[in-house]
This record gives C-alpha cells, structure tokens and sequence, in this order.
C-alpha cells in the first residue's frame, strides 16, 4: 500500500509542472494587453509602456517563465497586474468559498444521490422507480446556471427563505451557510442525478450475486442484507464517480460562483480573464490544477482503500 | 417498514412549508448602507487620474472632489465645489489664469498612518501637477499648457499657455478624471500602487476596505463640507452578471443596480413592486466609422452609399425608444454644445435617410453593382453585439457582406487600434466637443500610424485646422459655430456615420432617494451624494 501511495503522488509532480507551463504559454495568447486593460483607452502609450515595464511584460518570454516558477516555488504567487492586490491572499480569501461549495454540492449529490439510487433498485419496476430514473434524466439534462436561477426564484424570490446572491458575510457561519444552500443545491443536483443512477445500476447487480442471496437465506433482515451486504459492494465505483464528480464540480463552480454572484476561484479566474490579468489567472489555474490533481490522488488512494485489491496490482 | 418511510417523505414539503422560512433574506442598507451593484468583475483602479471604467468613476465620484463640479443629476451645468466661486479668466503677460479661492474648513480623509488633515493649495497644486504627468495620469494630455501654483494656503492659480474658452477650461478642474483632487500626504504616503486601491479625498464618503472581486467600502465622512451625509455608508458590488444584480434588487439585497440598456429589460422590471428604473443620460454615443484609406471605403459614393443603405429607426428598435436616441452628429446636441440636431443636417442635406434605391445607386456609380465583402470583429457585449449584427443585415439588403467575428470585449478594443477593422462601431462619451473631434476626427489621432495615436478609426486628416481653430477659440458662440462646421465637414466627407446615443439604466429599491432629479451624469451612474438617503 505504501508503495502505491508513493507512486501515486511522485506521478502527480510532472503532471503539476506539466499543466502549469500550459497554463502559463495560453495566458499569454490570449489577444489583448494588460497594460491596456488596467489603464483604459484614454492612457497614453507612455503611460502604457511604463506600466508593461513594471508588469514584466517587455522582458523574454524565457526570464519571466522562469520567473514564474521560481515563485511557485517560493509559494509566491506575484501581485494582480490590474490593482497590484497579493495574489496569494486574493486567493486565500476566494478558496474557501469554492471549497465549502464543492464539498456541499458533493455532500448533496451523495446524500441525496446514494438513498435514491439504493431506493429505486429496491423498488425496481415500480413507481417510485420510475419517478426516480425521471429525475435523475430531468437532473443530468438541465443545465447548472438554468437550475440555478430556477431555485433562485422559487426559494428566495417567491418564498423569500433563502438570500439570491451574495458569499455571507465571512464572519458569521450562520449568514455563509445560508448564502451555501441554493448554490451548493445547484451544483450538487447535476451530480445527484448521475450518482443515483450509478448506485441504482450498481445495486441491481450486487443484489443478484450468490452471496446476497446466501445471506438472505441465513436468515438476516433484509435491511442489513440491503445496506451491510450489497451497498458496501456497490459502493466501489459509487467513490470512483464521486471523486470524478469533484474535480467536475470544481470546474462547474464557476458558473454557479458566477450567477449566484458567490465569492470563488471560478469568479476569480473570470475576472481575471476579463481584465488580461496573467498573475491572477496563471495562479488560480496553477491552484485548480493543484486540486485536480490531489482529488484525483485522494481517489485513488480511496479506491484502494476500499477495494485491496488495486493496491496489491 | 415502508409506511414510515413513506409518510416522512411525504409529509417533508408540508413540515418545512409550515415552519417557514429557514431565514428571510437580510434587509439590504442596514443602518443606512446603500449596496449599489456595478456591471464589473473587480476593480481596475481607484486612482482618479486613471478610473476610466464606469464602476471604477462611481466611486472616485463619491471619494474626490473637484475645484468646481457638474451639479449633482445636471452635467449641464457647473457648480462651486472646493473653490468658493466659479472663476473667470484674466490676462497676465500675456497668458491666460484662472484664480480659485479654496473653501475653509474642507479635510482630507485620513488613511493609512495620516491623520485626517484641512486640505490646502499645496494639494491641489499637488494633484493638478499629478493629472499632467503622462506617468501618473491617464488624462496628461488634457493638462498640457497648464501650469499651477499657489501663492497661499487658500488661493490657487491656472495658468495657461494658451487660452481656453471657460466650457473647455471648466471640465479640466471640474469633479471628472483629472479636475479630481488627490490629497497630497495620503497619496505620498500610500504611493503609486496604493492609491489603486486605498483612494483618499474629501468627499462625502471615505473608503473603508477592498475585497478583491467583491466589494469596495465607503463610509460616511462626518465632517464634509457640506454636512453629514445622510447615509451611513455605501458598498460597491462587483458582480458582471445581470441576472444576479436584479435578483440581488428583487430580493431586498441590493438597493441600486446598474441595468442593461433595453426596453424590454426596463419594461419587465417597472412591474416589479418596489422597484424604480431610471433612465438618464448622458448618452454614450455609437458611431459607425469608415476606413477611408481602404478600398472600395476610399471612395464617398460608396461611403454614401452605405450610409443610405442604414436605417436608424431600424438600430433604434434594437435597444428602445427612449433607452436610445438617434444622434445626427458625432458630438451629442443633447448633451453637449457644438452637436449638431436632426433639423440642422436635414437643412444641408446630410441626415443620408434610409433610402436602399439611393444606395443601390451610388454603388452602381462607384463601380459596385454587385456589392462587396468585408470582415469585422465585435465584442460580445450585447450593446456592440447587435449593432454590429443589424449593420450585417442591413448592408446586405444592397450586396454588401459584412462577416462578423465575436470576440471578448478587451480583445476587440486591441484589435481596432491595430486597425483591424474597416468598418468600426464604437460607443464612447466623452466630456467636450473638443475631446470628441480631437480623438476621433484629428489626424494626429490616426490609429497606428498618428502622431498621437487614439480613436481616428477613420484615418480622416481634414478638419485638424477646424478643430485646433475651435480649442484656440475663446468666444463660446464662435467655439461652438467652428465645431459644427467641422462636423458638417465629417458629415460632407461621410467618414463617421452617428447611429445613437444609448442612455445610462439603472434599477433601485423605492426606498432610495437620490436627493437630485436625473438628468444627466458624466460619471455614467446615478450619483450618490451627501443627499442621497435610504427611506425604510
């Protein structure tokens, strides 16, 4: 086991530098100058040219790449090319928004996803069946921004229950729970959906095996036949898909962060798009890569953990 | 084992209908905060003598204050802000000064390691100064010829090298871009890079904090000079997305919004209980340019040609009466003196009605019976966006093919001044005619190759003489008559093409009072002053 956790992680470094060096060729593709962007079309081409010089801009594409990784090196992530804000702090400060929002929308699309998916294979071929497979079509084909807006209006608009947008105020949990709910419910659904139809599909296939049917016949209740026996069976590749759906979710946060008008790494990285602000953007990318690759280890890990089997190859 | 299961799921919905709400949304401006929501992502800078951007000059506006101002919902008219008066000029040896005598008791916001201070000539001296450094002011180039001293604490003097009629000195020193005045100790103090985001002036609001991507802080400032303001403090909201603004507006969040210039937009939300619209000006101007050093766009017929083809009723429809306006001249009559109205240009035959018989014609004249194709790029802002797309549909009706290309909205602004495009529709204001001929018509403004290059997409050289005529005017009746006449020559030329003016919209909660009518804001928002109150 030790020995795959190493190898797991020593395969995450080249893959880390690998993406960061993308990262950092495509922001500078992308047309339009920051200098301009920070400056507006009234400045003039000395003030321009001042601030590309203090931005770095002018030097090779060579001396600031190295740059670039000697601070990440560092854990210095530079300061915004537009307000001159530390990067690492800005992101200190959006990172937990995103996190508390994917770790919520996971929670929501296993909790909900999970009983669901076990309920319509206990009740396979009956209504409740059928009700359940039409919900999770109905979840996986809506898109996220659409549910969102959806939810905004029913929950906080016609019942006013819920706030529509906002992060909370960052020192009051209560206040940041309440600004989490509609987002996180947004999110969360999609994965809900396809999370219920795996679990479904993958109790119907535990529940024919021989051992089921041997513990049935010792005489257990068939509630811990259900839940001790067949779901920890069907809970294999239930954590593949939700560690799959967590590195999605990250990526769908931004649109989520975005129309709820949340605080987070995806409305950070628009932002940062928008205004040609490279420090900004390659760090936060540099940051979601981080995460992808460190759930896609905590996964792994996960998975064998629950089936020895992939350790021992 | 079924039938509890069963009820609970059944019984859910009713349970948490009957309890109720799991928290009502919070009352937005708690203790008389405004939470006003601006069409951004972020800040880009909160230095005066840089905010160009909308949301960036709300709050500058409501931070700094000029030696004069435009009065509060009127940029028609100017008004005593600093200085106790507005000035008149004299002549000493032969140039041009303007005197100014500081109001008492005006303080400095105190900022970070400066105490709150009476603000003196020193100053001001020291922000005129700022605002004519190319390397600390986007807008040097407005200060050129103008020098500043102060000969006491309370008098400061404008020196001209060369004189100025009072309706394009006025806008120079007034609470805009560079007439803005800085403090001199905080901005030493926070420098450069802390000035973006730490702004320290005398007005009615001071800054409290920066979220990046969130939120800018204002708080009242007790001693202003002219009271106390009745609020207790305002919060800049960056959220881009509009959705989000009139959902935060319709669900008590958010008590001012900046909304979207369409009427079906601003009909949808009359509708709404306890939410005003406001539509005012000033109006952003769009006009479609024509590269004129590009064939067949070298030619007039053609040029004429395509102007015939388009229809302003038809831009019009796009947007709305009334959000929009159609404009006959490059510089907004409404607005602004020296416009040209609709009656003006019909009198010398240069309103080009839409007439596609007309435009037919002249391209059958010009060689062009078939038409022509060209390619332009858009930003994807919906307010270029479908002006862009019309003028497709619209030149097609007479052969001529416009492809478009959507692109992001800073990508297009690179792309035109590298003079990608033959075709340009740009939507600017700015505060003068004089700005608006220099930037766009003067061939020192050429794109790429002027000597100064700015926004002359057209490439037009032939009305420099006109426009430097009218600056050096100091006669206002004369000054007015010279830009007209260089506007009727753009118009001859048929190098520019004025679509519309699109006004400024913005949502709010009942609840707020401006304490002004809105007419007219050159800081492109409603504006919020000392007057301005939250009524719960």
């Amino acid at each position: 086991m030790l020995r795959y956790v190493a190898s797991r992680i020593l395969l995450a470094v080249p893959v880390f530098l690998g993406v960061a060096t993308i990262v950092f060729l495509v922001v500078r593709v992308i047309p339009g100058d920051p200098a301009v962007a920070a400056l507006g079309d009234y400045a003039s081409k000395e003030a321009v040219e001042a601030l590309r010089q203090r931005m770095g801009l002018d030097e090779p594409l060579l001396v600031q790449y190295t740059r670039f990784l000697a601070g990440l090196a560092r854990g210095d992530l530079g300061r915004s090319m537009i307000t001159g804000a530390s990067v690492r702090e800005q992101i200190a400060h959006a990172l937990p928004y995103t996190l508390e929002l994917t770790l919520g929308a996971v929670l929501v699309g296993a909790l909900l996803g999970i009983p669901v998916g076990v309920y319509t294979a206990i009740r396979r071929n009956r209504l409740a069946d059928y009700l359940g497979r039409v919900f999770s079509l109905a979840g996986l084909s809506v898109p996220a921004f659409y549910l969102g807006i959806l939810l905004t209006l029913l929950v906080a608009l016609r019942l006013g229950w819920l706030p529509a947008v906002g992060g909370g105020d960052a020192a009051d949990a209560g206040d940041r729970l309440r600004h989490l709910v509609l987002p996180a419910l947004t999110l969360g659904l999609v994965m809900t959906a396809s999370v219920a139809r795996l679990t479904r599909s993958a109790m119907l296939g535990v529940l024919r095996q021989d051992y089921v049917r041997t513990a049935r016949a010792k005489g257990l209740a068939e509630g811990a036949v259900r839940l001790r026996h067949a779901l920890g069976s069907a809970l294999i590749p239930i954590v593949s898909i939700t560690g799959l759906w967590a590195v999605s979710l990250i990526g769908d946060s931004v649109t989520v962060e975005v129309v709820f008008a949340r605080p987070g790494l995806g409305k950070m990285m628009v932002g940062a798009i928008l205004q040609r602000d490279y420090t900004a953007l390659q760090s936060v990318m540099v940051v979601y890569t981080a995460f992808v690759v460190g759930i896609n280890l905590v996964t792994d890990l996960a998975y064998a953990w629950v089936d020895p089997r992939v350790s021992r190859g | 084992m079924r039938r509890p299961i069963a009820l609970v799921v059944m019984l859910l919905p009713a349970t948490a209908l009957a309890l109720g709400p799991l928290a009502g949304p919070r009352a937005a401006g708690a203790a008389g905060i405004l939470k006003l929501a601006q069409l951004s992502s972020d800040l880009q800078t909160l230095d005066p003598h840089f905010a160009a951007t909308t949301p960036d000059r709300s709050v500058v506006d409501m931070v700094f204050n000029g030696l004069i101002r435009y009065k509060p919902g009127d940029g028609s008219v100017f008004e005593p802000d600093l200085a106790t008066a507005l000035p008149t000029a004299r002549v000493a040896d032969g140039k041009q000064v303007w005197t100014f005598q500081l109001r008492k008791g005006v303080m400095c916001h105190g900022s970070e390691g400066v105490p709150t201070y009476p603000l003196t000539s020193e100053d001001v001296v020291y922000s005129l100064q700022k605002a004519s450094d190319k390397n600390r002011s986007a807008y040097a180039a407005d200060y050129t010829g103008m020098t500043v001293d102060a000969p006491d604490a309370a008098t400061v003097r404008v020196t001209l090298d060369h004189p100025l009629s009072s309706g394009l000195f006025y806008p120079k020193v007034a609470n805009y871009s560079g007439g803005l005045i800085v403090c001199k100790k905080p901005a030493e103090k926070l420098g450069a890079d802390g000035l973006k985001t730490h702004p320290a002036g005398t007005g009615p609001f001071m800054f409290k904090s920066y979220t990046p991507q969130e939120r800018v802080v204002l708080v009242a400032n007790p001693a202003y000079f002219r009271g106390k303001p009745q609020l207790d403090g305002v919060e800049i909201r960056y959220m881009p997305d509009l959705n989000s603004r009139e959902l935060g507006l319709r669900n008590g969040q958010l008590d001012v919004i900046n909304g979207t210039p369409d009427k079906a937009w601003v009909d949808g939300l009359k509708g709404v209980a306890n939410v005003k619209v406001d539509v005012f000006g000033v109006g952003e101007v769009a006009t479609l340019f024509f590269r004129t050093t590009t064939p067949p766009l070298d030619k007039p017929e053609v040029r004429k040609a395509l102007a015939h083809a388009l229809d302003r009723q038809e831009f019009l429809a796009l947007i709305g009466q009334g959000i929009a306006e159609p404009v006959y001249s490059p510089v907004p009559a409404k607005f602004l003196p020296g416009g040209l109205g609709e009656k003006e240009v019909q009198a010398r035959g240069l309103d080009y009605p839409h007439d596609l018989v007309r435009a037919k014609k002249l391209l059958a004249d010009a060689g062009l019976p078939q038409g022509f194709s060209l390619e332009v790029v858009t930003s994807e802002l919906p307010g270029y966006r479908v002006l862009y797309e019309s003028l497709q549909a619209q030149l097609a009706k007479v052969g001529v093919k416009v492809a478009v290309k959507v692109v992001d909205h800073a990508t297009m602004h690179s792309l035109i001044r590298k003079d990608a495009n033959p075709l340009v529709i740009y939507i600017a204001w700015r505060p003068n005619a004089d700005v608006y001929l220099t930037q766009f018509f003067h061939s020192d403004s050429i794109v790429v190759s002027g000597k100064k290059p700015n926004v002359n997409f057209a490439h037009y050289d032939r009305i420099d003489g006109l426009v430097e005529r009218a600056r050096a005017e100091t006669d206002q009746a004369k000054q007015v008559q010279a830009w007209k006449d260089a506007q009727l020559k753009i118009l001859e030329d048929m190098v520019a093409y004025p679509i519309q003016y699109q006004n400024q919209v913005y949502a709010r909660s009942a609840a707020v009072d401006y304490g002004h009518e809105l007419v007219s804001v050159l800081a492109l928002y409603p504006g919020i002053t000392e007057k301005t109150r939250l009524n719960r």
